[in-house]
């Protein structure tokens, strides 16, 4: 037997017993009463109270009955328990999957109340160092809640207060599950050399307590003692209904077009009919009714079918809309995960971009800037350029910044003296004054690798990109690597001083690209991106997890975010002048703006779930980690101890009515 | 005397005594089991030899004596002088001490109206036998007393004495019976009435009457209450003459003790009475009167 709060009963017990023996001295208020002579009850009285007072304590059964009952109730306070547990100190690591999957609230009142829930129930069945216990037996516990990342809420410690308030401090999220991270986590913290002497290190069996639905992206990835693993399966039904993709764009032709596309997944076993809303800053617009077949019977349009073959519905949307605003598109049946009825984008208002092509004679370049439907593209020579850079003193004197006249600059092959707020694509040697240094020339390069989810290269295939010439750049941390050659980068993005520098570091005429189609695709989706246009809606267009970036602030402005949950949370703009929020783990709608009214409106950023692992929240009850199928155990966390105050507090009761029983026959005549 | 309070309209003996109870005590006569000397001529042997019809013994004839009285038969036979000596009948004098201290007014039923009954009809069966009786009422000393009555025509001032007197004050019973014994009445019976739960004891008192002439009788009077409590808790209990405080957790075991001790109070009492030739009897205050004194009494043989 143990006991939690040993020491609280110890100070009650300090404090309660004498009162007890104390109050038994007190005089009582007693009932006055005439009678003839007081002769025989004095000497009666003398009888009955022989000799001196302990020998009235120890005939005195009422006071045994009080004293018993103290001491019971002080034996509950000290909240014993009975270990049904056995064998040598042992060490756990709990780990909670808080991704979007486990809001869902098939188990009341969702998964992950549910898996806090067996994680206390188990906690508190581990064995402690009891106060008046001789054994040494002490299991030492870790909390680790993980979805696409880990967070160690809480490192080994028998501390079970401290264990309880870190299980409870776990926020659900909506992001992806991924378990790798939280077992390598877990492994580093359980082999680190621990200062607590009664830890024994390595040597000793660690248990792993997966807390679960079982939808975990990386199960094929992970690598960990089957043995060790218990999987506890949280989760009943994978009933649900969610929206797996949404895009909105304008139209190529009519900019004041939106077209609207998104796709429905359902994940029950019978064909599902939901209605489709979609509606534009709260406003709805539309509704469709739409049957979405059983899983397994479903085809996307553009997907596929999901991982366990969801039945999937595409709807698209058009509407006639020449403004900002924030587009929903929410299915309107009610579910058990919520994260996923709904997805929002971001809609920029129609621009034609204004772009100023810098270059000695580029017709390849010019060709393609052309193809790229812009309102205007100028074209200056490199001299035109440094003389009469738009804003500048000795410039044209047109008293207009270059941003203010051009969305983009393209620099094919020209080092400008200086390089004016604005958006640059830099063919050639990058612009000084950047962070960007030449290490030197290179010959022969072929692209290695790219980043084919990136904006600017979305749709892109650079596998036949070879550039005969280049220069190795040596980029700041900062950078964004877009598409690597084998020895140096090929494409980059870097922020500096409120400009963003699309680098391509070799001339475009020593290259391959030109006789290639993603030259095209390139230019446009670079003059999108750095055009605002498409750029900031793929920017303000995020997935659950992705960090929002906002540049062209001063260095240490302010700024202030509100959020699903939360509001005017501030961050600081670094020193290139861009905020980074990544706490975006919730889908909703974001809004950024500088801490300063007049430092503009607020820009929007839509967060969505849009992932199909996610939305398929039927609970896995096998999992496969290394290779070794793990059954999730078939009964929830059940305790593995015993609280023995409740007894402790029942017999109190019984004494209470022992000593009533006692009294009245005592003062019965 | 003070204590016994003037009598504004006229009490009845019928207040304190039934008249069938009366008619029954109209049978029963004061017993003394020694034959006391009286001052008057009554209906009562005495020791003293004198002039009545019972024979009792001869002497010799001594000059002086009356000729009257001698056995003028036995001259006749043996030419000697005798002289008849006869049983001289006098009066009992009865004397009823009761108990008027403060504690005589608890108890349920009260002991002082169990004690005023008691009084009244040892007083009417006194009376009515033509003894002389005397009412004394004592607390811290002889508080009212009515001497010397004899006759049926004092029956309605005996009654009014009982039913105007008061129980109040003290009890100091040592100081009454000095009173008493010092008054020297005459020899006769002594009935005394009370609770006898004197504090300073009642062994001193006692002793001043039994070593009198008196033929003693105890009757020792407790309520229910005390012989047995019925109230439990914790109690101060405060003494009614003295306002002592006794403070007690009345519990089964207590009372179990008090009873102890009682029954050995009363126990000590008696021995105390029998060993001094003197006749103790205990009366619960709830019992009847008529029970007691046509039944327990005669059976004591204080009446007959």
């Amino acid at each position: 037997m143990q006991f939690l709060t040993p020491l609280t009963a110890l100070v009650a017990a300090a404090v309660a017993l004498p009162l007890l023996l104390l109050l038994y001295f007190l005089k009582l208020k007693r009932r006055e009463l005439i009678v003839s002579s007081t002769l025989l009850w004095k000497r009666a009285v003398q009888d009955l109270q022989v000799n001196a007072p302990f020998q009235r304590l120890r005939n005195n059964i009422l006071l045994l009955l009080q004293l018993l009952m103290l001491l019971a109730l002080l034996l509950a306070l000290a909240a014993p328990i009975l270990s049904l547990m056995s064998g040598r100190a042992r060490r756990h690591v709990l780990l909670i999957d808080h991704s979007a999957s486990m809001s869902a609230t098939d188990v009341e009142p969702s998964r992950l109340e549910e898996a806090k829930r067996q994680a206390r129930i188990y906690v508190e069945s581990l064995r402690d160092e009891g106060f008046l216990s001789f054994r040494g037996a002490r299991d030492q516990t870790m909390v680790i809640a993980f979805d696409k990342h880990s967070k160690v809420m809480c490192n080994f410690t028998a501390d079970k207060r401290q264990l309880i308030a870190a299980i409870d401090s776990i926020q659900a999220g909506d992001g992806d599950s991924y378990l790798g991270e939280a077992i390598m986590v877990a492994q580093a913290f359980t082999q680190a050399p621990d200062d607590e002497p009664a830890n024994q290190g390595s040597q000793e069996t660690v248990k792993l307590m997966l807390f679960s639905d079982g939808q975990i992206a990386d199960l094929d990835q992970i690598i960990v003692n089957t043995d060790e693993l218990m999987f506890q399966c949280i989760g009943q039904s994978g009933r649900n209904v969610g929206v797996t993709a949404m895009r909105a764009r304008r139209s190529y032709e009519n900019p004041d077009e939106v077209e609207v596309f998104a796709t429905v997944a359902n994940y029950d076993a019978e064909p599902v009919t939901t209605d489709v809303q979609l509606s534009v800053n709260d406003d709805v617009r539309a509704v469709k009714s739409v049957t979405i077949p059983a899983t397994g019977k479903g085809k996307a349009d553009s997907g596929g079918a999901g991982p366990q073959g969801a039945g999937k519905v595409a709807v698209n949307f058009s509407l006639s809309y020449a403004e900002a605003g924030v587009l929903t598109v929410r299915q309107l049946r009610g579910d058990s995960l919520a994260s996923d009825d709904a997805a929002w984008a971001v809609l920029a208002p129609p621009k034609r971009l204004t772009v100023l092509l810098v270059t000695a004679g580029n017709k390849v370049l010019e060709s393609a800037l052309r193809a790229c439907s812009l309102y205007k593209l100028d074209i200056m020579t490199p001299s035109e350029f440094d003389a009469n850079v738009p804003g500048y003193p000795n410039g044209d004197g047109s008293g207009l910044g270059l941003e203010q006249c051009y969305d983009v600059v393209a620099l094919d092959n020209h080092l400008p003296v200086r390089t004016p707020r604005c958006r640059y694509l830099v063919f050639g040697r990058p612009p000084n004054g950047i962070d960007v240094s030449v290490l030197q020339e290179l010959e022969n390069q072929a692209v290695v690798d790219w980043r084919p989810r990136h904006a600017v290269l979305k749709y892109v295939n650079l596998t036949n990109l070879f550039a005969q010439k280049c220069y190795k750049l040596d980029l700041p941390r900062d950078a964004e690597l877009l598409a690597e050659f084998n020895e140096s980068p090929a494409l980059a993005l870097v922020r500096r001083n409120g400009s963003v520098f699309l680098l391509a570091p070799f001339d475009v005429l020593d290259s391959t690209w030109p006789f290639e189609p993603s030259f095209v695709l390139f230019c446009y989706n670079a003059v999108s991106f750095l055009g605002m246009q498409a750029g900031q809606n793929e920017d303000a267009n995020l997935l659950v997890g992705d960090p929002i970036v906002v540049d062209g602030l001063v260095s240490g402005q302010s700024a202030l975010v509100d959020g699903p949950g939360f509001s005017r949370l501030q961050v600081s703009a670094n020193s290139s002048g861009s905020v980074r929020f990544a706490r975006t783990d919730r889908v909703g709608v974001y809004g950024i703006r500088a801490a300063e009214p007049a430092a503009g409106g607020t820009r929007l950023f839509a967060v969505n779930m849009l992932n199909d692992a996610e939305s398929n929240i039927e609970p896995v009850r096998q999992i496969v980690a290394s290779g070794v199928e793990v059954q999730a155990q078939a009964a929830a966390v059940g305790r593995a101890n015993l609280p023995l105050w409740p007894f402790f507090v029942g017999f109190v009761l019984f004494l209470a009515c022992l000593e009533w029983f006692v009294y009245n026959r005592k003062v019965r005549i | 005397m003070e204590r016994v309070k003037a009598t504004t309209g006229r009490k009845r003996l019928t207040d304190l005594l039934d008249p069938e109870f009366m008619n029954r005590l109209d049978s029963l006569d004061v017993l003394s089991r020694k034959l006391l000397q009286g001052k008057l001529q009554g209906e009562r042997r005495s020791k003293r030899r004198g002039q009545s019809v019972e024979f009792a013994d001869h002497r010799p004839y001594v000059v002086g004596d009356d000729l009257r009285f001698v056995d003028w038969n036995i001259y006749g036979r043996l030419e000697q002088l005798f002289l008849k000596l006869f049983i001289e009948e006098q009066d009992l004098t009865v004397h009823v001490m009761a108990d008027a201290s403060a504690s005589m007014s608890l108890g349920e039923p009260s002991k002082e109206l169990f004690i005023k009954k008691l009084a009244a009809a040892l007083g009417y069966v006194s009376l009515v036998n033509n003894n002389r009786v005397t009412l004394s009422m004592f607390a811290d000393g002889v508080v009212g007393q009515l001497a010397n009555m004899r006759g049926r025509n004092y029956l309605h001032q005996m009654a009014d004495f009982l039913l105007t007197s008061q129980c109040d004050g003290l009890s100091q019973f040592e100081s009454s019976c000095r009173q008493i014994a010092g008054a020297r009445i005459g020899a006769g019976v002594m009935i005394v009435l009370s609770d006898f739960l004197f504090k300073e004891g009642y062994d001193a008192a006692l002793r001043r009457l039994i070593g009198r002439q008196y033929d003693l009788y105890i009757i020792q009077v407790l309520s229910p209450q005390e012989l047995s409590p019925d109230f439990g808790g914790d109690l101060k209990l405060i003494d009614i003459e003295d306002a002592d405080a006794a403070e007690v957790t009345v519990s089964a075991a207590l009372v179990k003790y008090y009873k102890r001790n009682l029954t050995a109070y009363c126990n000590e009492l008696k021995d105390f009475c029998t060993r001094r030739g003197a006749v103790y009897a205990l009366a619960n205050s709830a019992d009847s009167v008529e029970s007691l004194v046509l039944n327990y009494l005669r059976r004591i043989r204080l009446l007959r």
